[in-house]
């Protein structure tokens, strides 16, 4: 007990609030008549206990005005409690506020000694320390100057400097570090964390949430003057945090009701709900437009979705790992979900011999015994089929001729040949090597299948992030474009359309193709099933090309025991005629597992679908004020990263478009 | 008397902030005026130059040098005048100090009352500067003047205290006591003599205003020659401590209240 040096007990401060103020004599005299002399009283604070022990540093965190200063003005004695009690043990330091008790006329030298002298010190005291103090603050060229010519950051260190001069038993920050600069506020910091491994006892406030967790061990959240929590200030300042955002939320999530009641215009209808749907809405929104984002599937987050089976994120179209070299769109996504670092690096089973991918010194040395580089390359060049011309172009020979001028017959038989006929379902022969991407060797022994700087899975699943995405968005699932803007042709200015192009020029020129995959989702009563995310089937006999065990895609997360939820890649014709029928069916489908249906997936970017896509492309130009984007609007594949960076750049240029409009109508 | 050791103990800490207070009023004053503290003598001259013309042939037709006679009574009221004045605004002009450092809060007015008089003191010269002039006599009783001096300021820190506790609550304050000093102004024996006025009224004033008793006490010193007689001297002494009795007690009752209100 007697090692604390404050001792609040419910503390209980009540001011007559001035919100009918009686601050003249006639009124005063009336109401006394009346006996109306009752103030509204407002309470600033209630039911505050709580002990600090010597040498603690204690944050204090909450909204503006919900008493954090005020019970600091009740800690050092300015504030007089209406109930409970204050003790304080040991000699306080003023309230460090912004330019707190200068005399704005008076120069920074009498300033100091002003000030100085304001804490109690004496005369020669601070004559003594008048050096000390005009160093820390950094201000020996502007002593002579009076204080009204300082700068905010400069009266905050002038302020720091002179309360710190001594090092008091309790110190008491309110906010007035948030306007020095980088260097000072490291200096305050440091000076403060010496006081406090010097037994001083801190009492900070801060807005920066941060600076709090950093500075402080314990933390007491206020709110209205209450105690909303009070304990370790990690805990404190991130419940604190999650309740501001969740406010905003909440107060958006309100405006944007009310706005939806009274009918109001969108300035965008934004149509599918995938990445670059939800990027670009969530970047519009940011910049102050109201958007509409609409999905004919019965969920957000395209075919990103995924879908949460007792913890195990299953991915619904496939699986999607993140990996970028932007740093920037790796911190953009990083805002909205927590990504580990999962490393993709499938395997590959032929028949009952299991390799490593990509092709590096683990796939050699399993198919050859080789150890070094060396013999390996060695061992290729000797394989190798010069059955086409060294430099002839890989869109002029097949399949067949270019893996085995590239890589020679054991790679391309047991690691190429059987998947890629699988997933065209024709033989190697037949195929365009423009299919094939490009093979690189490794000689090193790396199983990295993504060379990126970053990568990783949201650990809570791309829902959460795309749901993050949207969280200042209105949203419509189920909702089909062509039959919303027949019913509502007046509800929106422009459309990000990110659907099919050829279905919005309804089919006139014909059907662009797809690759599609069919994903047969079941339930294994084993732990672990394959003891990897990926294992890629390269046998032709065997009918899907992947299995994939979702819970080795966050393995620091705690899955079910007795079981685990895998998926089965079937490759797929993708067949337009059956594309409306299998929404239907997707709408149905809710149970987790079971068999998928088909969706198109990867453009085939053949010479004919591409001189197709160029005919609606011309079509699509010719559209005033709708925006083809994404992998269906654009028919091209898009890495999760280029989505994400092409939807943020179309958003760009619609705000650039809106200032220069703003612009043009100002001129006009 | 453990409080009252500890009341003592804390005024002896920061009466170096007294000084300080003080100072910087003196400072401010006139920081960045061109004569700077010249003024603190000119000023009263030029005041009683254009009252003396005023006045002179009105009021002071029968009254042998009447720039002494005027300055003197007026340097009294000029004192009470500023010194309350500023006390009374000195808890709420602070209150930016006054919010964020526990600080005794009488300092502050204190120190107010406490400028003026040094003000007042230096004034002393364009009285003597006037008397000097207007080849007026020296008497010895001029010795007297600090014992006017303490009882005056003793009065003005009651008042001071009481106002500036008052001020707090009711910012009309401000207001109102601009027009009793304006009457007071009037109702006090400085440009005239009190003989002028008829017998009710002189006993009014003798006995209802308290700036007679040093401003009579003053005039009596400085003008006459006089020491000055009983009744006003210790009348003098007993107001003073009255109202510093008044003024301590209504601002300690409320102190803890003015942060509510500032």
């Amino acid at each position: 007990m007697s090692k604390n040096v404050i001792e609040v007990n419910h503390l209980k401060v009540r001011f007559n609030m001035a919100t009918e103020k009686v601050d003249n004599l006639k009124e005063y005299a009336i109401k006394l008549v009346k006996h109306q002399l009752m103030f509204q009283e407002f309470i600033a604070l209630q039911d505050i206990t709580f002990q600090v022990k010597k040498g603690e540093a204690w944050g204090l965190v909450g909204p503006n005005g919900c008493g954090k200063s005020t019970l600091l003005k009740a800690v050092s004695g300015i504030l007089q409690p209406y109930e409970g009690t204050v003790k304080v043990k040991g000699k306080i330091s003023p309230l460090i506020e912004l330019g707190a008790g200068f005399d704005k006329n008076l120069t920074a030298r009498e300033n100091i000694y002003l000030n100085g002298l304001v804490l109690g010190h004496s005369r020669k005291f601070m004559e003594e320390h008048f050096d000390e103090i005009v160093e820390f603050a950094d201000i020996e060229d502007f002593l002579d100057a009076p204080l009204k010519n300082f700068s905010s950051g400069m009266k905050a260190r002038l302020g720091f400097a002179v309360a710190t001069v001594v090092n008091p038993d309790i110190l008491i920050v309110d906010e007035a570090l948030e306007v020095g600069d980088m260097r000072f506020r490291r200096k305050c910091n440091e000076r403060m964390q010496q006081m406090l491994d010097g037994g001083t006892t801190l009492l900070y406030v801060s807005h920066n949430i941060d600076s709090v967790k950093g500075l402080c061990d314990k933390a007491i959240w206020i709110d209205h003057g209450k105690m909303r929590m009070i304990g370790d200030s990690q805990e404190v300042c991130d419940a604190y945090r999650d309740d501001q955002n969740e406010t905003i939320r909440v107060r958006k999530e309100e405006r944007r009701a009310r706005l939806r009641a009274q009918g109001a215009k969108y300035d965008y209808l934004v149509v599918g709900a995938g990445l670059t749907g939800a990027v670009f809405a969530r970047e519009m929104a940011k910049a102050g437009k109201r958007c509409l984002v609409i999905d004919k599937r019965s969920h957000i987050g395209g075919n990103v979705y995924t879908e949460d089976v007792d913890g195990i994120q299953v991915h619904r179209y496939g699986p999607h790992v993140f990996h970028t070299n932007d740093e920037k769109i790796w911190k953009y996504v990083n805002r909205f979900a927590d990504f580990n670092h999962y490393i993709y690096s499938p395997l590959a089973v032929y028949r009952d011999e299991l390799y490593n991918l990509p092709f590096n010194m683990n796939t050699f040395s399993r198919l050859w015994n080789l150890k070094k580089p060396q013999e390996v390359r060695e061992k290729i060049a000797a394989q190798i089929v010069p059955s086409i011309e060294k430099n002839a172009s890989r869109l002029d020979c097949t399949v067949e001729e270019y893996a085995l001028s590239q890589v020679g017959p054991d790679i391309y038989e047991k690691l190429i040949r059987g998947y890629m006929e699988k997933q065209w379902g024709r033989d190697c022969k037949e195929l365009p090597a423009s299919l094939l991407c490009e093979l690189p060797l490794r000689f090193t022994y790396d199983n990295r299948y993504f060379e990126d700087s970053f990568q990783g899975i949201p650990v809570g699943g791309y829902t959460a992030l795309v749901e993050k995405l949207l969280e200042n968005t209105d949203v419509m699932t189920d909702t089909d474009f062509f039959i919303y803007r027949e019913e509502h042709p007046g509800m929106f200015d422009r459309v990000l359309y990110t659907g099919m192009i050829d279905a919005y020029f309804d089919f006139c020129y014909g059907h662009l193709e797809y690759r599609s995959a069919r994903f047969e989702t079941e339930r294994v009563e084993e732990t672990d099933y394959q003891g990897s995310a990926v294992i890629i089937n390269t046998d032709r006999e065997v009918p899907y090309t992947r299995v994939i065990e979702y819970r080795h895609f966050t393995p620091e997360l705690e899955h079910p025991k007795e079981y685990s939820i895998i998926s089965r890649e079937y490759p797929l014709e993708w067949n337009p005629e059956a594309e409306t029928s299998s929404t239907e069916k997707n709408a149905l489908h809710s149970v987790a597992v079971g068999t998928d249906t088909a969706e198109p997936y990867d453009p085939v970017r053949d010479k004919k679908n591409r001189l197709l896509y160029e005919k609606y492309r011309e079509l699509a130009d010719r559209e005033e004020n709708v925006i083809f984007s994404g992998r269906l609007g654009t028919y091209q594949h898009y890495d999760m990263d280029q989505a994400i960076a092409a939807a943020m750049e179309l958003a760009q240029n619609e705000k650039l478009r809106f200032r220069r409009k703003r612009v043009k109508d100002v001129s006009d | 008397m453990k409080l009252l050791n500890y009341r003592i103990k804390t005024f002896f800490k920061y009466k170096d902030l007294i000084i300080e207070l003080v100072s910087r009023d003196l400072k401010l004053k006139y920081r960045r005026s061109f004569l700077g503290y010249a003024w603190t003598v000119l000023q009263p001259l030029m005041m009683m130059m254009v009252w003396v013309i005023v006045f002179s042939n009105i009021l002071g037709r029968n009254i042998e040098n009447y720039p002494v006679f005027l300055l003197s009574g007026r340097m009294m009221y000029d004192f009470l005048s500023q010194s309350t004045t500023g006390a009374m605004k000195s808890v709420t002009g602070n209150s930016a100090l006054i919010r964020k450092v526990n600080v005794p809060k009488y300092i502050f007015t204190l120190a107010r009352v406490t400028s003026c008089m040094v003000d007042m003191v230096l004034s002393f010269g364009a009285l003597f500067i006037v008397m000097l002039v207007t080849g007026a006599k020296f008497y010895w009783t001029l010795v007297m003047i600090p014992l006017v001096v303490i009882q005056i300021y003793i009065f003005c820190c009651g008042l001071g205290f009481f106002l500036a506790q008052f001020n707090v609550f009711f910012r009309d304050t401000e207001h109102i006591y601009g027009a009793i000093l304006r009457a007071l102004l009037y109702m006090t024996p400085i440009l005239y003599e009190i003989t002028r006025l008829p017998e009710k009224l002189q006993l009014f004033i003798k006995v209802f205003n308290p700036l007679y008793y040093y401003v009579g006490q003053f005039r009596d010193i400085v003008y006459y020659g006089n020491v000055p007689g009983p009744r006003i001297f210790w009348g003098g002494w007993i107001i003073a401590f009255l109202m510093l009795a008044i003024g301590i007690w209504a601002f300690q009752r409320s102190k803890d209240r003015f942060i509510l209100y500032i």
